[in-house]
């Protein structure tokens, strides 16, 4: 069967012009992704337009060309230049910087692309291996697992404002609001319009993701006059020339650094919300916990580059297992994914790799294939990012954001849709000044109808609301959402407060019950137990310890940005 | 107790709330299923009142008011002076599309844009203006031809 839809979907896949759009996207990518200020993921957006045209297969493989892409393209800009090209790179900067000061661009590079390679490639397989398996058990869920989901999603979203929590909270609701605007999903009757003709069909999901961050962002890059004014980089990189065999050879004798930073990213990335942005942070700061020379991060040292760039790109494989298993986006790139694929009337869920199998393992391969192009083409597009970042700021800014008029009026052929993003550009870039969190309203407007949907079946089978708490996939999911918004506190209080030391091991007890609820054996039998057991020795070494705060455990990252300040 | 932007910001969305309730209960009630319409709405809406309202008591309870770092109004409008002309450069792109079109109008609007942004030199300018029909004219061909899609054209000129 595997082997069947593998075939099917390459016959789809391998054509002339499917091949040359991948490779397209992932120059595009690598370009974006390299660009400070221009993230990958407004390459994602700005790409769709075009898909419109193209076959679900071609347009969702040259999507995935430009995801690899651009999450393999900050690496250049952030060894070459010090200013991180998006925020999936933003460790990458910390020894990628030195070691090309030092004298080894071209080492530093080489281990970042061999390092995104690896990680891609394992991230592909563990895609291909967990998504199907994933579904299965979605196909469990029932409207109020569906609906937990949902909640789960937003209130981790809104937690990752850190500080912020309950502004990320009021950005979430505020994308839901949005999503109910126009007409009800249920029965197509018309509901707060304010009487606007317009208005009844609502806001398209589009033109809104489009406006809230590819044109809010945009002008958010030309604020300042002096910055739109210079170039983007003063970077010079012609003469560099990627040593390959070397950073490969490198990258391979670090594998337990690769494997971990893989395991990270992959991790993070199934995590609803949860993107390369905090991945690779995260692993930078495992590697440098677990290493025999910790003080040798931050001067150009090999691992420190290797565990970012393996764990942003083993984050794409993270959300898509996500994505296509639930369908449920896990950042800004599959919520657009998610979106393309309604363009072309394919709605991601459980079953949505059983019943669109083409589709589905087309994403799997082009995932594989774009990773080897992404390899490939790092050294021609090095030159291309020289070139572009000779442009300066304002000239790109103008040309792309009528640009973005122009594709989100090609998306439907409807003028109002150019409204649509303007006023969510004003929204979106008003909310940033505000100091509000843009991706949480983002993954409301898109998990809003799915919420809606699954909320109205569930009451058309029961309007009792007990099941809520007594299926156990909903009430796994309300307590890890309950935990998410309790995390920032603990985050921030770790280390400092007695409290911090109970958080963990009750976490771990408090989904002992939805687990032992489950259907099998396994799950209630062995899994329950061993939750309940390893955090009630947690809490009894801490007892018997004293309860006594660590105090090397502050819970602070190695000296990175705030990840809840990464808006990728 | 101070008036700071959080407070503003908080009250506006409160203001938001009670405009979105309101409309809620003019929502029409189906005659079958069991969920209305305006129920999904307004679960939304409660806990967003309840929250705006957190932030409003917040706010006013903040100890120490939030620093107007870019002094007031006049300070806040000098600091994003980019983005409002910017936005305002699009609202009059938006606006007189039917009479422009999307060719016409857009050349106008980039290269607005990129004279406000870039400068006025005469040399800019007639770089500006490159640019611009070079940018607009390519991406309109493309859409138009390559991807077929039919853009608004303006009254001036019929069919650009």
């Amino acid at each position: 069967m595997i082997i069947e839809n593998i075939i099917n979907a390459s016959v789809e896949l391998f054509t002339i012009s499917t091949v040359i759009l991948m490779a397209v996207g992932v120059v595009a990518g690598l370009i974006a992704g390299a660009i400070p200020g221009f993230t990958f993921a407004m390459a994602v957006v700005l790409v769709l337009p075009f898909t419109f045209s193209m076959t679900p297969v071609a347009g969702l493989a040259t999507m995935m060309g430009v995801y690899v892409g651009g999450l393999s393209g900050g690496l250049m800009s952030g060894i070459l230049t010090g200013i991180p090209g998006t925020p999936s790179s933003v460790a990458t900067t910390f020894d990628g910087f030195p070691m090309a000061r030092n004298g080894q661009p071209g080492l530093a590079l080489g281990l970042g692309v061999w390092s995104s390679f690896f990680g891609g490639i394992l991230s592909a397989i563990v895609l291909v291996l967990v998504a199907p398996q994933i579904a299965l058990i979605g196909l469990e869920f029932q409207p109020w697992d569906f609906f937990s989901l949902v909640i789960f999603a937003l209130t981790v979203t809104a937690s990752l404002a850190a500080d912020n929590l309950l502004k990320g909270l009021i950005s979430g609701l505020l994308g839901l609001l949005v999503a109910t605007i126009g007409t009800d999903v249920i029965f197509g009757l018309p509901r707060l319009n304010f009487g606007s003709e317009a208005l009844v069909q609502g806001f398209q999901f589009l033109p809104v993701l489009i406006g809230l961050f590819a044109f809010s962002q945009l002008l958010n890059d030309v604020r300042d006059p002096e910055m739109a004014r210079s170039k983007i980089s003063d970077g010079d990189a012609q003469s560099i020339k990627i040593e390959h065999r070397k950073a490969a050879i490198a990258v391979l004798k670090s594998w337990v650094n690769l494997l971990r930073s893989t395991i990270i990213g992959i991790f993070v990335g199934i995590l609803p919300a949860a993107g390369s942005s905090i991945s690779n942070i995260l692993a930078y700061d495992q590697a440098k916990k677990s290493s025999k020379t910790p003080e040798k991060f931050g001067t150009g040292f090999s691992d420190g580059i290797i565990a970012p760039e393996s764990a942003n790109n083993a984050t794409a494989g993270g959300t898509l297992i996500t994505m296509m298993a639930l369908g449920i986006p896990g950042d800004i790139v599959t919520a657009i994914m998610l979106g393309a694929l309604l363009i072309h009337d394919v709605v991601p869920s459980p079953s949505f790799i059983a019943d669109q199998p083409v589709i589905a393992y087309s994403i799997f391969i082009s995932f594989f294939v774009a990773t080897f192009m992404m390899l490939g083409l790092q050294s021609i597009t090095l030159k291309g990012f020289v070139r572009i970042t000779r442009l300066k700021m304002y000239i790109l800014a103008s040309i792309i954001l009528f640009y973005t008029a122009v594709g989100v009026f090609a998306l439907n052929n409807i003028e109002f849709d150019m409204w649509t993003l303007f006023l969510f550009g004003v929204f979106g870039f008003v909310l940033k000044a505000l100091g509000f969190p843009i991706v949480p309203v983002i993954l409301g407007v898109v998990l809003g109808s799915i919420a809606e949907k699954n909320l109205s079946q569930a009451f058309a089978i029961t309007t009792d609301l007990a099941p809520f708490i007594t299926r156990p996939w909903s009430l796994f999911f309300l307590t890890l959402g309950a935990v998410s918004i309790f995390f920032p506190a603990y985050q921030k209080s770790r280390g400092k407060e007695k409290w911090t030391l109970a958080f963990i091991p009750v976490f771990v007890m408090a989904l002992s019950p939805s687990v032992f609820m489950m259907d099998g054996v396994i799950r209630p039998y062995v899994v329950a137990p061993f939750l309940l057991v390893l955090g009630g020795f947690m809490l009894w070494r801490r007892i018997s310890g004293g309860w006594v705060l660590d105090q090397d455990d502050t819970g602070a990252l190695v000296d990175a940005p705030d990840p809840s300040q990464l808006d990728e | 107790m101070r008036i700071n932007r959080d407070v503003i910001v908080a009250i506006a969305l409160l203001i938001i709330c009670a405009l979105f309730i309101n409309a809620s209960f003019r929502i029409k009630e189906a005659t079958f299923g069991q969920m209305s319409s305006a129920l999904w709405p307004r679960i939304i809406l409660a806990p967003l009142t309840i929250l705006s309202f957190v932030y409003l008591v917040r706010s006013l309870l903040q100890s120490e008011p939030v620093r107007e770092k870019r002094g007031g109004l006049s300070g806040w409008i000098g600091y994003y002076k980019n983005p409002i002309v910017c936005f305002f450069l699009f609202f009059i792109f938006l606006i007189t599309m039917p009479y422009f079109g999307m060719l016409i109008g857009g050349i106008l609007f980039v290269f607005a844009m990129l004279t406000y942004l870039g400068g006025y030199r005469p040399r800019d300018i007639v770089v500006h203006g490159t640019i611009a029909v070079a940018a607009v004219g390519i991406m309109w061909s493309i859409f138009t031809f390559g991807l077929g899609v039919i853009l608004p054209s303006g009254e001036i000129i019929p069919y650009l």
